[in-house]
């Protein structure tokens, strides 16, 4: 999604938001996330002024008044965190971690093939089709990358082969170079 | 590693550690364009972290003999450095002629020191107190001549540019 992203290009506009838009998207975000409740208001404080960041391909991210990016989405797709956030607050996302070979494919934006998944090295957290996930690697202890499950973790087992997980926002790529915006 | 942490309880929001020269968790350094200058920043920067890494690495051992297995020629897996050209580094300021008495100040080269002209030019526009806009790719006009005061002015702003880097092109022709 933001392989070919850059932060001077990309973005269209920045827009301050309501308030009733940013209560609608806190519960958005605590809907989908309800272990990030207990933590929701460090996150996005109630009296913080949010801004969206509206970008090329249809994508937005939430930037919180400090200019750091929080969370972003694909058109109407569901809110994810960024890498940074999600290193701050590992335990919201379910983790499935790949083996060590695959680290190199995955920072240059590969999609998760299934083999990396059930390897040795690998571990993998079950969870239904559809799910924004976590992408851990063997042996380290942050996140490499947030995806989408494109098989459930059943289907991953049984398969073993294609795309297992969608690879959204990786460290490295476009997002994670972008500097915190004014 | 991860477990760990569940177990022991941390206070969120965690802090995380980040190279300097590469942005990665320095975990990851490794696998950047140039991990030989993210090793020197660890060392330099968080002496802990490095011996950590350093450590951890040397117990896993038989990766020498995997290195050599694995190719080295590139592929879909390498992550492709980045070519920075660091071009001369230098700010040029000159004065062109508006009108018969006017004059306005061109600065240019600002911006090979990483620096945002947006916010250069209000700086100026508000110490001048004249107008001040970005007019190009790296070039910024400022309305009046005030030249001579750039060069005490840009050093003291951004410590980095000394006044060794400014250079004088004169009076430009219309």
């Amino acid at each position: 999604m933001f392989k070919k992203f850059d932060d001077k290009d990309s973005v269209i506009g920045i827009q301050q938001l309501k308030s009733s838009v940013q209560k609608g998207i806190r519960t958005k975000i605590i809907d989908q996330y309800p272990t990030l409740e207990e933590y929701i208001d460090t996150i996005l404080p109630k009296k913080d002024a949010l801004r969206i960041v509206k970008c090329q391909d249809h994508i937005e991210i939430i930037v919180n008044s400090a200019g750091d990016c929080l969370f972003f989405r694909h058109r109407n797709g569901p809110w994810l965190p960024t890498l940074k956030l999600l290193h701050k607050y590992p335990f919201f996302l379910p983790k499935e971690q790949v083996d060590l070979g695959a680290i190199k494919f995955v920072m240059s934006g590969a999609n998760i093939m299934c083999p990396g998944l059930t390897s040795p090295g690998a571990k993998i957290e079950p969870v239904p089709q559809n799910t924004i996930v976590a992408v851990m690697a063997e042996g380290k202890q942050h996140a490499l990358a947030i995806g989408i499950t494109s098989l459930s973790t059943d289907d991953i087992l049984k398969v073993n082969k294609g795309v297992g997980i969608e690879n959204c926002h990786y460290l490295n790529d476009g997002l994670w170079q972008m500097k915190a915006v004014k | 590693m991860a477990e760990e942490e569940s177990n022991s309880k941390p206070s969120y929001p965690l802090k995380v550690l980040y190279c300097g020269n590469c942005s990665l968790p320095p975990e990851y350094c490794d696998f950047s364009s140039d991990t030989d200058r993210c090793r020197e920043w660890l060392e330099k920067y968080l002496p802990d972290e490095f011996n950590r890494i350093m450590t951890s690495s040397g117990t896993a051992g038989g990766d020498d003999s995997d290195e050599k297995k694995r190719q080295k020629r590139g592929g879909k897996g390498m992550v492709k450095s980045k070519k920075k050209d660091d071009g001369p580094k230098q700010v040029c300021l000159s004065r062109a002629p508006r009108g018969k008495k006017k004059s306005v100040t061109v600065v240019t080269g600002l911006s090979t020191f990483n620096i945002d002209l947006k916010v250069a030019a209000k700086f100026f526009g508000t110490k001048f107190a004249c107008g001040s806009s970005v007019t190009g790719e790296d070039e910024i006009v400022i309305q009046g001549d005030v030249k001579d005061d750039l060069f005490d002015i840009i050093p003291e702003k951004w410590p980095e540019i000394d006044e060794d880097y400014i250079e004088d092109l004169g009076d430009l022709k219309r």
